[in-house]
């Protein structure tokens, strides 16, 4: 849902008044040149470019109402616009076109400085930018000062061909120390940004300093060039530096800069009703034009921080490219907003909108609250069946490799005696008697031991044991195992093979089944249990501790166990187990 | 008769080796986990491998692994297997290669020595020896999937089952009170039953029985 508010529409028609100033300039512009030139449609294309970096600074000053950098691009404008005046004639905007003439280098300059957020960020970025706007006027002076005398040129002094020459060198070497300040102050903030803004910032700083370099190092470089006029190289200028605007505002339109709402959108989203209102977080990141931006929450008896999902969230270091503003309710802490310091300079804006949302907030900190009890009930009892399992296999093992060990040591001595030599019959009968008395006790063992775990699944994984409980059903029963031999998590193994052997037991013991089919599948993380009769049907969850007791185990693992016991139909049961 | 034994449980190893030397088996070697198996039965070369399925080096299948192996590798060396719990699918995989040699059998039947003595002679000398549990299993279970096993008269499949378990006729006869003749007789009626083609190889017909219940 898109808010918007009465301010807003306010700024609409600010920008729709600039808008229109551009192009009452630029009409007066050509009615004053185009009577006086050949080669008027160089005039034309100058416009343009200046209607480029108009457009695009006002849809980016509409799109981020809050971001500095859709001004700039307007400022870009103008002070190309004042570069071109030079060909008007009329002798004030003459003036004030020779001093403007490079003005537009020291604004792409700004611009590079001051993206995403539009405000500089640092004292050497500051003085790079403000020497950029020193180099571009103040040491522009020797192009109108000691010009050759030409009456163009109202406000040369004296025609000083050598002075002009000088101060042309002073020029390109301090406008060449402000590039590479520049180079090197971008090269470090591309190092430690990430990825994603890494592939919106490198061609756009690229550009940025291709554009700058080749307005002075162009007109020297191709000046020799056979076949290149002076015209040409205009011309090449125009539309390179027409290429800015559209750099700077696609990067402002992409790279996960949305449209900002203002603050009184972000009020008037929290008077609108229930579902139609969108998630908090993203409200708050576009009002802050930051898609990272994110709400964090204060669990006051952990003393800690955690995420909309409840997830523990640690806040970003001081000195990162993340910031964070506290947001409190009535003096009580609440929770945090987390943005990108890079994107947002000014932490009041981050702060105000915490004051404006504070008590949705605190409302969505007591969702979070219940849901994270609610985990970690979940996560205690899958704890409590894991451990129950791990329990399981230990005394199976135990049993296995001890009392069983010596249940078949004992029947083979007694066996041994059964053979010894010089023992009368009777002595062997009752030797033999007792071995196989041990044997049967082993036996019993055996099988108490399968039923707490079986060694089939131990020793070779669920598909194996599936297969030999089927394999025991006296009623005719089909198998369609969709698992190969891979190991699962053993509580998930154990989980899935008692519900089968459970599904299994059950239709033997009360469906009056002819036949039942069995089916196992794993797919995207989910294995998938099926055991279905063509019984009598009468199961329930509550007339067995056995499916009950199941349900539980199943829950526990984060799994669904699904009963459904008809008379037509006859017994269906079913679970879904999480494995991934 | 040449013999290693494979068991990681110290007692139990001791006491086989002790059992078969009282029975006059040379035990060559008497060995912890799977891999020590493997390399001494290359060294070796023995006519009889005893081994259990659950031993080292990762306490799963090891044993049964070393098995599957020692089956391929050294065709000569008869295997007999020994678990806690006997099961169809195990059978399916120890009759690959289809030759004779080799046995799956409860543990606990090595207490009945003279049964057991006779089971590993059985198997030296290329027939087989499977545990009656797991051929009730593989009967039962054939005699509910296949219409041919379950028009066998209960006697047919007595004998079915006693083919199976790797006896041989005269054991049949003596068990089930008929005369070897008589037992032939079923012997081939059974054969006829199930669509297996007659051979003359007493070992190659038993293992065409079992292939057919193993599934």
């Amino acid at each position: 849902m898109h808010v918007r508010s009465p301010v807003a529409y306010s700024l609409d028609h600010a920008l729709l008044l600039i808008g229109a100033t551009g192009v009452v300039l630029a009409v007066g512009f050509l009615a004053l040149v185009l009577p006086r030139t050949s080669i008027g449609w160089i005039y034309v294309l100058a416009v343009i470019i200046f209607w480029t970096f108009l457009a695009a600074g006002l849809l980016a000053w509409h799109r981020r109402p809050s971001n500095g950098i859709g001004v700039l691009i307007v400022l870009g404008g103008f002070a190309l616009y004042l570069g071109i005046l030079a060909d008007t004639g009329v002798p004030l905007l003459v003036v004030v076109a020779e001093v403007c003439a490079t003005l537009v280098l020291a604004v792409t300059v700004h611009l590079l400085h001051a993206f995403p957020s539009g405000q500089l960020r640092g004292t050497f970025s500051r003085a790079t930018v403000i020497s950029g706007y020193v180099v571009c006027t103040v040491l522009q002076a020797p192009h109108y000062l000691f010009a050759p005398h030409n009456p163009a040129h109202s406000l040369g002094i004296v025609d000083r061909p050598d002075l002009l020459n000088l101060g042309l060198w002073v020029q390109r070497g301090a406008g060449f120390l402000v590039v590479a300040a520049t180079v090197i102050l971008l090269i470090s903030r591309l190092l430690r940004s990430d990825a994603t803004r890494r592939r919106v910032l490198v061609p756009l700083f690229g550009y940025g300093i291709f554009a700058i370099l080749f307005w002075p190092v162009g007109q020297v470089a191709l000046a020799g060039v056979p076949g290149v006029t002076p015209l040409l190289v205009v011309l090449l200028q125009f539309l390179i530096i027409g290429g800015v605007p559209i750099a700077f505002s696609l990067g402002v339109l992409r790279g996960g800069f949305a449209r900002t709402n203002e603050l009184q959108e972000l009020g008037a989203w929290l008077g609108t009703a229930g579902s139609a209102r969108p998630a908090l977080t993203s409200a708050v990141a576009r009002t802050l034009g930051d898609d990272t931006a994110r709400i964090l929450f204060w669990m006051a008896e952990r003393e800690a921080y955690v995420d909309a999902s409840g997830v523990p969230a640690a806040l970003p270091a001081a000195n990162s490219d993340r910031a964070w503003v506290t947001v409190e309710l009535d003096g009580r802490l609440v929770g945090a907003i987390e943005y990108d310091a890079l994107l947002i300079a000014d932490r009041r804006l981050a702060q105000t909108a915490g004051r404006v949302v504070a008590i949705a907030v605190d409302r969505q900190r007591l969702i979070v609250e219940l849901l994270t009890s609610q985990r970690e009930l979940r996560d205690s009892r899958s704890r409590l069946v894991l451990a129950a399992e791990q329990e399981r296999r230990r005394i199976a093992r135990d049993l296995h490799d001890g009392i069983q060990v010596q249940l078949v040591l004992l029947a083979l001595q007694a066996g041994q005696l059964a053979h010894a030599a010089g023992m009368t019959n009777e002595f062997r009968r009752d030797a033999t008697a007792l071995r196989e008395g041990i044997d049967s006790a082993a036996g019993g063992l055996r099988e108490f031991v399968h039923a707490v775990v079986p060694s089939t699944l131990v020793e070779h994984g669920l598909s194996a044991a599936v297969e030999d409980l089927v394999d025991r059903m006296p009623v005719p029963t089909t198998l369609e195992l969709g698992i190969g031999d891979e190991s699962l998590p053993h509580a998930i193994e154990s989980a899935a093979y008692f519900v089968l052997a459970e599904g299994l037991a059950n239709t033997l013991k009360h469906s009056h089944a002819t036949t039942c089919a069995v089916r196992l599948n794993h797919t995207d993380g989910w294995l998938h249990i099926d055991v279905h009769d063509n019984g009598i049907g009468g199961a329930a969850f509550d007339n067995g501790v056995g499916l009950s007791g199941l349900n539980d185990r199943v829950d526990a693992l984060g799994g669904t166990l699904r009963l459904t016991s008809s008379t037509a139909n006859g017994t269906r049961l079913s679970a879904e187990l999480p494995c991934g | 008769m040449r013999v290693v034994i494979a068991e990681d449980e110290a007692l139990l190893r001791q006491g086989l080796e002790l059992m078969l030397g009282q029975a006059g088996f040379d035990v060559e070697a008497a060995v912890a986990d799977a891999d020590e198996l493997e390399r001494i039965v290359a060294e070796k070369n023995p006519d009889v491998v005893i081994t259990d399925i659950r031993m080292g080096p990762t306490f799963t299948e090891d044993g049964m692994v070393a098995a599957l192996r020692i089956r391929v590798n050294h065709p000569d060396t008869a295997v007999m297997v020994l678990s806690q719990y006997v099961q169809r699918r195990y059978v399916r995989q120890l009759l690959v290669p289809a030759t004779g040699g080799v046995g799956y059998l409860l543990k606990q039947r090595i207490t009945d020595v003279d049964a057991f003595c006779e089971n590993l002679r059985t198997i030296a000398a290329g027939g087989t020896a499977l545990d009656p549990e797991v051929v009730a299993v593989m009967v039962d279970r054939a005699r509910l999937s296949h219409d041919d096993v379950a028009k066998l008269t209960p006697r047919q499949r007595e004998v079915l089952t006693l083919m199976a378990e790797g006896r041989s006729n005269a054991w049949i006869a003596n068990r089930l009170v008929l005369s070897e003749k008589a037992v032939v007789r079923h012997i081939s009626n059974i054969y006829e039953a199930l669509g297996l083609p007659v051979d003359a190889d007493d070992h190659r017909r038993v293992l065409a029985v079992i292939r057919y219940l193993a599934g």
